[in-house]
């Protein structure tokens, strides 16, 4: 319904009549004439089409408003924002009033006052009293705006005769808590559920007063974005679970940060209170995640405090990890490297690491004349490989998306692995007309989608240019094919990877896009890979696998990429991370490292943004900041690392890769026609076996890394989504 | 609640006065040629009268229809095209029937903007559900041909592909009968595919609804029509611009609509002959509550209230001098007592000046006999039940008047309760989406306005009936 | 003349008492103090307990404990009913008094602090990090 046709062509062909602000793309459009309006006489000039509100926030007014949200479409129902204006006999809904010319806005006049007053008396008048106990107490809208706008005393006689009104909360899941007598019906929720979600979990049932949301049936609300109607309700009635009665927001201390759940970096504000992370939010940048997190992201912080390595561990006589002083530690590794070749040695690391910590990994194995150094992700190494970087970025750039016109995925199921890029998807197909086609296993995006097929024949179809789909391709004008990179694990990956760079030089050639225009994308699961292949980090470990080595260094490399029985008898396995997980119980010493709220490190987004964390929190006992361990370690075993300070170690970085410290750019990366050129074809035929994302269903999404492994409330999630599967709803 | 959206010429002033252009438009509609102005109007002679089977005295079937002159050169009145029929309506000066009494021509004229290439449609609010009102239902069980008639009329007027008629859920007899006289109409080759042979395609579907007096209000109507819940949607865009399925769409009342033919038939000068100015033509109205004879008639606008009631509906039950108060247009409308009563006139403009409006006509009549306090206590039940929720003064605050007025009824409350039930009530009206908030808070300003003393009389009574009883 | 040879004959009866001069430099030692006096009785523990009213109040009654305890006395070896005794609440050693038994009275501990089962009070707040612990035993047993 949200794509009904004729709606957008209304929106594209009057252009100016009527265009919700959720509707608007980045697109640039041809600069329209300006509309005047006064706002309390002040002069300010709009676009034709802009609401009122929007044009009172241009005039520096800012008008109150509970169910108005820039990135969703306009309900104007709550009717808080009302305005007078001149020459019209009754207050107008600002939100969804578009401006016309001349038009004179008074938004402190009587009038407007009385409307406010009565809209919120009205809101007050079935709201319970319950501050003191509500998680939303201290960033509540209708706390806020009440002071503001709202008379200083209730009329409300008739609490003494019938009451308020009550509702019935609702179980919607591990994650929302629902105190529905507190809601007020903005249906913010609704929306973000069916437009941004793309879940119709979320409506309305009865009417009046008797109105209330919900999931309709009592069930699960099956969303990877659900943590996000948290955010958008205006008041208590969604709060989160697992924040429940634990802090105020006037306690905690906010520490802008960088999220590494997924390979997005989206940008979240980490909440602190007392040397622990109380909760995580989403902090806007538009070029990500504009103001979504998924729930992994926001919820999996529970998961830092619980398997963390404290102490450093090391074997004892009888093989059994004790813990024990980072000296021992030290010195244990010491010893056991004496001796030991460099070619005798190897690393792998996992996907949370910084890159400041992969720089200095690196340094001191090549010190040690040791050169295996692997990430457990695979991505072709053959041909041009990783050699170019635009081989393994998404080059049209999260944002992008709403300037492309098709969108190829192959192999991937970006709903799970990148949920905030899907939903970016799903917003330019219901806004801009984007038509999505999939290679891979049949799942469910959200939006529709033309399945072209699950196996890699598809793609040699359609790079030879004998598929119906290659008509649609060619007439693109600005076309995207994405990747994922969890298909290119496959023993075929580098022949994966040709045939779809083969693919995209076609399509870009024949679609006639500009030559700004990248077409390959590569969606990464994990949030160090890019940095590690920008640090000439070895992608797979093949490497290691090859090499037998007598000693493996793991640095929070816990997805069991190698097994003892990959390493040379009697191996020595050094683990160095902030999780007590696969590469921790395999571990003849384990070096605590912090993990990614407790310190200040460079993660590489899947775009190849370089972006900061800052620490929120200290790591934890012994635990240390992890290039610092490298660092100490490096002195201990004679080869010490030239950087003392954080700076150093950046300006180390920048040497190896400049891009590593331009934080929040994108380097340009347009080198498809030398990466095809250098790559020679065929050299590992294509699989026959069809491409199957990993993550194909929400219960798969939840636990998929070391610290989401360690939530309780992941674990939770999981259990609903499972349940909820075989629920009858 | 038949298009309350429309329901009230405060609202009609809000758009010409919001809306430059469109005020102009209203005067120059208005302006007829100058003539000779009558000073009585009523009773309607019976050559005058539109809706000749009323009372379902005659067959209701297209053989009947067409014995008392429907579908009578109907293709000549296609084929003459939409500027003629759209010329013959503004000059009857024909006002819209639902309730707000916004100029048809002008209306049906929005539709014909150069094309995009959406189809248009007309939708036909036959959701007749506001409390005394009877007088859709009556055109469409008894003379469902009219309305067919006036369909493809008014289709033509504004070029649209096919009319939607809206009919409430628990009309079954009268959608029976619709059904009934749609299918003959398209087995005659009156509608559908070369309607009436004039080479304009034209279909009718007859959709009912499932019982929301809220789907009456156009916008809701039309999300009621989609599959959507019924619930109001904001304007602008207004249907003309986006309505059923994203494309241009005029609502339209019944009684409107099936009017239209025999404009176009025998001339609007013919319509613009009977009623005030800027009141012009005949108009169904519906008498119920304390009269000796309720009924639907069909009377000329204009005509004095008085007059109608006791001709029509053989007086007030217990005499004119036992009246009480009126309602004159339907539940949404403030009541009149008696003294305003005696020689107000039923069209637009006097009943405005008279402080209420008039509405859909559905004159709701109570004498000394009523207890005044609950019967409007009773429409603020009618409406707190039908409020859709969605936008707070209506949801939250109707819900509040309701709890209020149930204490005036016993009398349990305080004078000072008085005030605040109007100012509550003027917070609920003119701040929601829809006019359903206006509906509901008329009733009550009314009572307020006329009735005060009855109130605190009430107050008093209660407080010395609980000091006695202890 | 005759106080210092009772003073003399004292001593050496204190030194015989305790054992000749070996023993008396060993209590000397361990008790930091020589008396003489009756011994009023022994409890469980076997520790003993002396009195002798030529000494003022507060030094007439002594326990010396028992060499089971060796070096490692301290006053909670004192059985509550001997510490009656033993600090002038009662004159008369338990013993003699007629203690009322009852069936919850506990068996006299000694203070445990400084050793394995000394009291610890736990916290009750939650830890905000729980840390992993290796799992050692599946290790063990796979190893021996």
């Amino acid at each position: 319904m949200l794509r009904l046709w004729p709606l957008r062509q209304v929106v594209s062909s009057a252009g100016a009549r009527f265009i919700p602000a959720c509707q608007k793309s980045t697109a640039p459009e041809p600069a329209p004439e300006l509309v005047e309006v006064f706002v309390n006489d002040k002069q300010v000039f709009v676009e034709p089409g802009t609401t009122v509100l929007q044009a009172c926030a241009v005039a520096g007014i800012e008008i109150p408003r509970f169910c108005y949200h820039e990135r969703l479409s306009i309900a104007g129902n709550c009717r808080m924002c009302l305005v007078e204006v001149e020459r019209s006999a009754k207050p107008i809904a600002s939100c969804a009033m578009p401006v016309m010319k001349g038009m004179k806005v008074k938004t402190d006049s009587p009038v407007t006052k009385k409307a406010r007053e009565g809209v919120m008396e009205f809101l007050l008048m079935n709201h319970p009293l319950d501050c003191p106990i509500c998680d939303q107490g201290g960033e509540c809208d209708l706390q806020d705006q009440s002071m503001n706008f709202g008379s200083d005393k209730s009329r409300f006689t008739d609490i003494a005769f019938t009451g308020k009104r009550a509702v019935e909360d609702k179980n919607v899941g591990p994650l929302v808590k629902t105190i529905m007598t507190r809601c007020i019906h903005c249906t913010r929720c609704i929306r973000f559920a069916s437009e941004v979600a793309g879940v119709e979990d979320l409506g309305t049932t009865g009417r009046g007063n008797e109105m209330q949301v919900g999931t309709y049936v009592e069930k699960m609300l099956q969303s990877e974005l659900s943590g996000n109607v948290i955010d958008l309700c205006p008041v208590g009635a969604l709060t989160s679970k697992p924040y429940a009665f634990t802090a105020r927001p006037w306690e905690t201390r906010k520490i802008e940060s960088i999220d590494v759940m997924d390979a997005l970096g989206s940008n979240i504000v980490v909440s602190m209170r007392t040397n622990e992370v109380m909760r995580v939010l989403p902090r806007v940048n538009e070029d990500i995640n504009e103001e979504w997190i998924s729930d992994k992201t926001r919820f999996a912080y529970d998961g830092l405090k619980r398997q963390r390595l404290t102490t450093p561990f090391l074997k004892d006589a009888n093989g059994q990890l004790m813990q024990t002083d980072w000296e021992s530690a030290f010195l244990a590794i010491a010893r056991k490297l004496q001796g030991v070749e460099g070619s005798q040695m190897a690393a792998v690391a996992g996907g949370l690491v910084d890159a400041e910590a992969l720089t200095s990994l690196k340094d001191l194995m090549n010190r040690l004349g040791c050169e295996t150094l692997c990430t457990e992700e695979i991505f072709p190494m053959d041909g041009s490989g990783t050699d170019f970087r635009s081989n393994y970025l998404m080059n049209t750039t999260i944002a992008g998306v709403e300037e492309a016109d098709v969108v190829l995925f192959i192999g991937t199921n970006p709903r799970f692995e990148a949920p905030v890029f899907n939903a970016r998807v799903r917003k330019s197909w219901i806004h801009n007309d984007l038509k999505v086609a999939m290679i891979g296993a049949p799942v469910d995006l959200t939006y529709e989608y033309e399945h072209l097929g699950e196996t890699v024949d598809v793609i040699e179809k359609l790079a030879g240019g004998n598929h119906p789909f290659c008509k649609v391709l060619e007439s693109a004008k600005r076309p995207m094919v994405v990747m994922g990179s969890s298909c290119l694990q496959r023993s075929d990956g580098s022949a994966l990877h040709f045939m779809v760079s083969t693919l995209a030089n076609r399509v870009k050639a024949a679609s006639g896009a500009d030559a700004e225009w990248r077409v390959l994308n590569v969606l990464h699961r994990v949030a160090s890979q890019v940095a590690a292949l920008d640090l000439g980090y070895s992608a797979g470990v093949s490497g290691v696998r090859e090499a037998k080595p007598q000693m493996l260094f793991l640095l929070g490399a816990d997805e069991g990429a190698i097994t003892r029985s990959d390493l040379a008898d009697g191996a020595f396995v050094v683990y160095q991370g902030h999780h007590g997980d696969q590469g921790a119980q395999m571990a003849d010493v384990i070096l605590p490292g912090a993990a990614y709220t407790e310190k200040d490190a460079t993660y590489v987004n899947t775009e190849g943004r370089a972006q900061l964390t800052r620490q929120a929190v200290t790591p934890p006992g012994m635990a240390r900041n992890d290039w610092k361990v490298l660092r100490a370690l490096s002195e201990l075993l004679g080869v010490t690392l030239p950087y003392d300070k954080l700076q150093e170690v950046r300006q180390r970085m920048a040497e190896i890769s400049p891009t590593l410290v331009r934080v929040g750019e994108i380097e340009e990366a347009n080198f498809f026609k030398q990466a095809i050129e250098a790559t020679k074809a065929g050299k590992t035929s294509l699989g026959k076996e069809p491409l199957v994302p990993p993550q194909q269903v929400l219960k798969d999404f939840y636990m998929t890394d070391s610290i989401t492994r360690a939530s309780p409330t992941m674990a939770k999630c999981v259990q609903a989504a499972t349940e909820a599967e075989s629920s009858v709803h | 609640m038949a298009s309350l959206s429309r329901l009230s010429p405060a609202i009609g002033m809000v758009r010409s006065q919001a809306l430059a252009p469109l005020s102009t438009a209203v005067r120059t509609n208005t302006t007829a040629p100058p003539k000779k102005e009558k000073t009585k109007f009523g009773p309607l002679s019976d050559e005058d009268r539109i809706f000749t089977n009323l009372y379902g005295r005659h067959d209701w079937k297209l053989k009947g229809a067409i014995s008392r002159g429907d579908w009578y050169k109907t293709k000549e009145i296609v084929e003459k095209g939409h500027d003629w029929i759209l010329k013959e309506i503004s000059t009857s000066g024909l006002r819209g029937r639902g309730g707000a009494g916004f100029p048809t021509g002008m209306k049906w004229g929005f539709m014909n903007k150069p094309s995009d290439g959406r189809p248009k449609y007309l939708v036909v609010n036959a959701d007749e559900g506001e409390p005394g009102t009877c007088k859709d239902r009556e055109i469409m069980r008894h003379d469902p041909h009219k309305l067919i008639e006036g369909c493809l009329v008014a289709g033509r007027s504004m070029n649209a592909c096919a009319a939607y008629i809206y009919i409430r859920g628990e009309f079954y007899n009268e959608a029976s009968n619709l059904q009934l006289a749609v299918k003959e109409a398209y087995d005659a080759g009156l509608i559908g595919k070369n309607a009436c042979g004039s080479g304009y395609d034209f279909d009718i579907v007859v959709h009912r609804g499932a019982g929301a007096y809220i789907c009456g209000e156009e916008t809701a109507l039309i999300e009621s029509l989609e599959g959507k819940q019924g619930k109001p949607r904001l304007k602008p865009p207004f249907p003309a611009d986006v309505g059923v399925f994203g494309c241009p769409t005029t609502v339209a009342n019944v009684e409107t609509v099936a009017v239209a033919p025999i404009i176009c038939r025998r001339g609007g000068d013919w319509f613009a002959g009977l009623g005030r100015e800027r009141n012009r033509g005949t108009k169904l109205f519906n008498i119920s509550g304390q009269v000796n004879n309720p009924t639907t008639v069909e009377e000329e606008m204009s005509i004095p209230l008085r007059e109608l009631i006791e001709r029509h509906a053989g007086g007030v039950i217990g005499g004119w001098d036992n009246l009480l108060a009126v309602i004159p247009g339907g539940s949404s409308t403030p009541l009149i007592p008696k003294d305003v009563c005696n020689d107000v006139l039923m069209d637009f403009d006097a009943l405005v000046q008279a402080q209420t409006g008039l509405g859909t006509a559905a004159l709701i009549v109570m004498n000394k006999n009523c207890d005044i306090v609950r019967c409007i206590s009773r429409l603020i039940d009618f409406y707190k039940h039908e409020s859709c929720g969605q936008c707070t003064p209506c949801r939250e605050g109707v819900t509040w008047m309701m709890k209020i007025m149930h204490r005036f009824t016993s009398g349990n409350a305080r004078p000072e309760e008085i005030d605040m039930l109007y100012e509550l009530s003027k917070q609920i009206e003119g701040h929601t989406i829809c006019a359903l908030g206006d509906g509901a808070a008329w009733p009550v300003q009314g009572l307020i306005r006329h009735f005060r003393p009855v109130l605190e009389q009430r107050m008093a009574d209660y407080g010395q009936q609980k000091k006695a009883t202890g | 003349m005759s106080k210092y040879i009772e003073k003399i004959s004292r001593l050496f009866r204190i030194i015989k008492e305790n054992g000749g001069v070996l023993g008396s430099v060993r209590t000397v030692f361990r008790m930091e103090e020589l008396k003489t006096g009756t011994l009023v009785g022994e409890d469980e523990l076997g520790n003993k307990y002396f009195h002798n009213p030529m000494y003022f109040v507060g030094r007439s009654r002594w326990v010396v404990y028992s060499d089971a305890a060796g070096h490692d006395y301290d006053g909670s070896q004192v059985p509550a009913e001997w510490h009656r005794w033993l600090s002038y609440i009662s004159d008369e050693t338990p013993d003699k008094a007629d203690l009322p038994k009852y069936p919850w009275l506990a068996k006299h501990t000694e203070n445990q602090s400084g050793t394995p089962q000394e009291y610890v009070p736990y916290s009750t707040t939650r830890p905000k990090i729980q840390a992993w612990k290796p799992k050692t035993e599946e290790v063990y047993r796979k190893h021996f």
